[in-house]
């Protein structure tokens, strides 16, 4: 059975990233589809679970510390969902149980991997078939912006309905992630393990290794995603403070600041982060009536209002010359590029995270339960304490400290491969986390799960 | 630390059960208003209450502060969210005009969502074209505000400190192990 279990979850660490995200069935009341993957890995669990009951392994699994931070935290999730559903009424039902059930489910692949990569040839088997799918991921993003190979997404309703879609003039690829921010992450992880990895091949594998994270890095800059970017050169940082390489660190610095000067969007969204975020420049849009000008300081901007029927007969958003964004309103930047730098930053700031912290004041101890602040809030320390409250963050974070102490245990040991694969694993989850902080990344079922997975092959190669 | 967490717990509890409104009829009706009986507002949807008035957001949000903070008999008054309007759909009922949303709300009670409709400003001119006046009763107003009370019973609250309490200890036992 564990034999079996190990090929099985070999086969769900290349299915998690390279299959697209093909709804199953959907769910009332979201455009969150049940998906092939999340029948994959139920039936990885319940065979776990039912391996587990009959080696009589069930207590020692309870007893230990980690497994029982995980049980805290899916404890404080159920009182969570009650609370939300009959104290402060924010979710509706059913939603808020299948989106404990998605954690429940993401987690639990942790303690999955760990019971069953038991060796060195199994935790090596697991690192090429990733390796090969990384591959996969990259050459398939190539395809989506050169060869107009087919794109799957989900950023809107619609989308996620598993259409068929093709790479729009200056969209960005997501490869087989459904979304160029999860693929970003996935790349970051991908990045900072790579790394780390270098260091343990012998000569002949360092080359593919070189072109693979070489290839990675490139399509991390397509997808520019400027946070998950910071985040894969922090994790990269990491990795050579911890495995004692500090004569990297000046290459290493040298080449982003090369990344960042060669044009791309990566660069372009990154300036205008600093300009348009931080100083407040770049030429606005004035609104050419005195119709959209009024308008835009009503919370219902839509509405029809009272002003001379010219101005309202002039008040076309979209300029003739197409250099206009269609949907632009008055006050916000001109440039498309900084325009779409000023709105993702301007929805986290004014909407969702505000929302998020609204929520944490209506219950501390709780939240007001998982789904209950709409789909996102791009940063998952204000999404845990708007949903589950101080208790479950705390949970959390009990978790990622128990994970990271085990895991630093394990730079001390004696095989090179471990110790090595230790601190990259370290690494991308501080990676990850660094992602957090604008991201949903916990949420997104990919990447979570990929991240869990990634935790418990780290766990595993600490007890091998 | 133990007798800390069991004042803690004992507080909780007497905070959460402590009686306050149980339903909207608890609440009082705007001054000088109109009830509605519109579909929906005050007589058939449990909870829900329709006045048809001439206050506006600046008199009638802190007017059902005050009300709330009586109803519940606490020294400080509840807190207040600012939702968007179109939340309304959700938290009042489905094709709910809104152009304010406002919840006060006793972290871990009960919740009064405040929605208000106002076409006009408060000098009486309009906010955009085809804006009209409440014709109620032979009474002509500039606004509607509906409210909902979501109360919640008292085991419900039990059950929830008791959820509190267990994760607190759960929390401190295992955190102490771990960090």
């Amino acid at each position: 059975m564990r034999k079996f279990l190990f090929w099985f979850i070999t086969f769900i660490f290349a299915f998690i990233p390279l299959y697209p995200k093909f709804p199953l069935f959907n769910i009332s009341g979201t455009f969150v589809a049940v998906r092939l993957e999340d029948i994959l890995i139920a039936i990885a669990i319940f065979l776990w679970g039912i391996s587990v009951i009959l080696s009589g392994s069930l207590k020692d699994l309870v007893n230990d510390r980690l497994n029982q931070a995980i049980l805290l935290f899916f404890f404080v999730g159920i009182v969570s969902t009650f609370s939300a559903i009959f104290l402060t009424h924010s979710v509706v039902p059913h939603l808020s149980f299948l989106h404990f059930l998605r954690r429940v489910e993401f987690i639990l692949l942790l303690p999955l991997v760990v019971d069953v990569v038991k060796k060195k040839s199994q935790l090596i088997t697991v690192l090429v078939v990733l390796a090969l799918t990384v591959l996969a991921v990259n050459l398939y993003a190539l395809g989506q912006q050169y060869l107009d190979f087919p794109v799957i997404s989900t950023s809107n309703s619609e989308f996620a309905k598993g259409l068929i879609l093709r790479l729009t003039p200056g969209a960005r690829v997501n490869s087989t992630f459904a979304g160029h921010y999860d693929l970003a992450v996935f790349l970051t992880m991908t990045i900072t393990i790579l790394t780390s990895l270098f260091f343990v091949l012998k000569k002949r594998f360092r080359l593919p290794v070189i072109i693979l994270g070489g290839l990675s890095l490139f399509v991390l800059v397509m997808t520019a995603a400027r946070q998950s970017f910071f985040a894969a050169f922090a994790g990269m940082m990491l990795v050579f403070v911890l495995a004692n390489k500090k004569k990297y660190i000046f290459l290493f610095v040298v080449a982003t600041i090369v990344i960042l000067l060669y044009p791309s969007q990566l660069r372009d969204r990154l300036v205008s982060t600093i300009t348009v975020n931080l100083f407040q420049q770049g030429a606005r849009y004035q609104g050419k009536t005195q119709d959209q000008q009024i308008r835009s300081k009503l919370n219902i901007p839509t509405l029809a209002i009272k002003t001379s029927s010219q101005s309202a007969s002039a008040s076309s958003f979209a300029s003739p010359s197409g250099k206009l964004a269609t949907d632009i309103a008055p006050g916000e930047p001109v440039n498309t590029t900084q325009l779409g730098v000023f709105r993702s930053f301007e929805i986290r700031l004014n909407i969702e995270w505000p929302r998020a912290i609204e929520a944490f004041i209506k219950n501390p101890f709780l939240g007001t339960g998982y789904s209950s602040i709409d789909i996102a809030t791009d940063n998952d320390f204000l999404r845990s304490l708007g949903e589950v409250g101080l208790l479950g963050t705390i949970a959390l974070i009990l978790v990622f400290v128990e994970i990271g102490k085990r895991i630093f245990l394990a730079f001390k040991s004696d095989t090179k491969l471990i110790r090595f694969f230790s601190v990259g694993v370290f690494s991308m989850m501080i990676a990850f986390l660094i992602n957090g902080l604008f991201i949903d990344v916990l949420e997104a079922s990919k990447v979570a799960s990929l991240l869990w997975l990634m935790l418990g092959l780290g766990l595993a190669a600490g007890q091998i | 630390m133990k007798l800390f967490f069991i004042i803690f717990s004992a507080l909780l509890l007497v905070y959460m059960l402590w009686p306050g409104p149980g339903k909207i009829s608890d609440f009082k009706a705007l001054p000088q208003s109109d009830t509605s009986t519109l579909s929906g507002d005050t007589v058939q949807i449990p909870n829900v209450a329709g006045y048809f008035s001439n206050n506006f957001r600046e008199f009638v949000v802190p007017f059902y502060v005050a009300n709330y903070q009586q109803q519940a008999y606490f020294p400080f008054p509840p807190i207040r969210i600012n939702h968007a309007p179109e939340y309304a759909w959700t938290a009042i009922k489905k094709y709910t005009d809104s152009t304010y949303l406002e919840e006060l709300v006793y972290p871990l009670r009960d919740s009064l969502y405040v929605n208000g409709f106002e076409p006009f400003y408060s000098d009486g001119s309009s906010k955009f074209w085809g804006a009209t006046k409440f014709a109620v009763n032979g009474h002509s107003w500039f606004t509607k505000v509906t409210l909902r009370f979501y109360p919640s019973n008292i085991i419900v609250k039990f059950l929830v400190w008791l959820g509190i309490s267990l994760s607190i200890l759960f929390t401190y036992k295992l955190g102490r192990k771990i960090i």
